[in-house]
């Protein structure tokens, strides 16, 4: 219990470190520069902006899923609803507070579901004569303990992907922009008690404009911690048989890719194109549960916004 | 005979009434482009707006930019017509086709304005959830 105590301390004082870091960058940034001033306080106000945000985009799309017998999971409809006050916000999911919202950053309190569960959702049983052994590779079983040993191969044995639980993860996030581009530090710990983990993630985004179309790419990471990975993707002493042998998943980092295109018909109806890859840790990536080592994702169809 | 009276009287001030659909012919405006993007590095587009219309009949008819209080172009007996005007904008406003004395409009056009940047950054917050890939 003392361990457990302490271990969760040391998560949480290594992110409010990060944290702290984070808010002492964004002091220094929002210093106010006495060349810029009076350019703000000349710029035309903000255009009022209706608290709520609600679309759907229907098209075709997919995440792959790289648990191992599981299907892909097909995205048809992606809907968007989200809710911004002055410091409370919803975003699809999301519970924001917002702490600070200075000129170059915004720094918010967030609860948040974590999604590798999702993973875990269109799982398949399946009868194998043959062992996962992570990375997408499959061994021989090991032969039947029978005495004098046997020619015949070992009978099929019954796989079914564990069961994995939803986490609620508590933590903080900054968003910064400028001329550079966006970038995005989160936080996050589980506060439900369900992997005891956290994330530490950054990601850059540029949007260029041209006309109606324009374009978005992204690039960034993901460190998560040993519990969390181990808790997903590592199989536990109560879940090992033959075909799925026990194994612990360490910390690792994901790196990520993307690209979002927009072209923009009317005000409120645009077509998407979207493409997404995330290269998984190898801790991950080496689980017997890891069927594959990436993730795509990919969507294509008219987004409306009203 | 008393009821017939006050029905001559009310038709012939419903005859005598301006109406724009009797004095001006209805007409089709057609604009393009019809929206202007703006996004964190640019607060106007500059656009060139091609302007066609045709009407029923022959009229008398101008051109106006709801931003300005002088019509852009009049026609003095025309059916159809094209213009073509370079415009920045940076908020949504109206080409509407009328009458030269501005009382009537036979056909109009918004031209809508989209900015993607927000000064709330966080609804610009990155699309994270599984099912959620925009």
């Amino acid at each position: 219990m003392l361990r457990l105590i302490m271990r969760v301390t040391g998560n949480v004082l290594k992110i409010a470190a990060l944290c702290g870091l984070a808010s002492v960058v964004h002091a220094q940034a929002d210093a106010p520069d006495p060349s810029t001033t009076a350019t703000a306080v000349a710029s035309a106000p903000p255009p009022n902006e209706r608290s709520w945000r609600i679309g759907a985009a229907f098209g075709y799309g997919e995440r792959t899923n790289p648990l191992i017998q599981s299907d892909d999971i097909p995205v048809l409809v992606d809907v968007d609803i989200a809710w911004f006050g002055k410091r409370w916000f919803f975003d699809n999911g999301d519970v924001g507070y917002t702490l600070f919202d200075r000129s170059s950053s915004t720094t918010s309190l967030v609860a948040r579901v974590n999604d590798d569960r999702v993973f875990f959702g269109k799982t398949n049983t399946r009868y194998v004569n043959f062992a996962y052994a992570g990375n997408g590779f499959t061994t021989g079983l090991p032969p039947p303990a029978v005495a004098g040993g046997s020619e015949d191969p070992p009978p099929p044995v019954e796989v079914n992907p564990p069961d994995r639980d939803y986490a609620i993860e508590l933590g903080v996030e900054s968003l910064l922009d400028g001329d550079w581009g966006a970038a995005e530090l989160r936080a996050f710990h589980d506060v439900s008690g369900t992997h005891g983990g956290y994330e530490l993630s950054a990601h850059y985004s540029r949007r260029w404009t041209v006309g109606r179309v324009s374009i978005a790419p992204t690039l960034g990471f993901s460190y998560k911690s040993a519990q969390m990975n181990n808790y997903y993707w590592g199989v536990h002493a109560d879940e090992a048989t033959d075909a799925l042998p026990e194994y612990h998943a360490g910390a690792g980092v994901n790196f990520e890719g993307g690209l979002v295109t927009n072209y923009y018909l009317t005000r409120h109806l645009r077509f998407a194109l979207s493409v997404n890859y995330e290269r998984l840790a190898d801790e991950i990536a080496a689980s017997p549960l890891a069927e594959d080592d990436y993730v795509v994702a990919y969507f294509s169809g008219f987004a409306w916004t009203f | 005979m008393k009821k017939l009276r006050w029905l001559v009287v009310g038709c012939g001030l419903l005859v005598n009434l301006p109406s724009a659909a009797v004095d001006l012919p209805a007409a089709r405006l057609i604009v393009k482009p019809l929206l202007c993007v703006i996004d964190r590095e640019a607060g106007q587009c500059s656009l060139t707006f091609r302007i066609r219309w045709k009407s029923e009949a022959a009229a008398e008819y101008c051109l106006n930019d709801s931003a300005l209080s002088t019509p852009l172009r009049c026609w003095p007996s025309a059916s159809a017509g094209t213009h073509d005007q370079q415009r920045e904008v940076s908020e949504a406003f109206i080409y509407w086709l009328g009458a030269p004395d501005g009382t009537q409009r036979a056909a109009e056009v918004k031209i809508d304005v989209l900015r993607l940047d927000s000064p709330d950054r966080r609804r610009e917050r990155r699309a994270r959830h599984v099912w959620d890939v925009l």
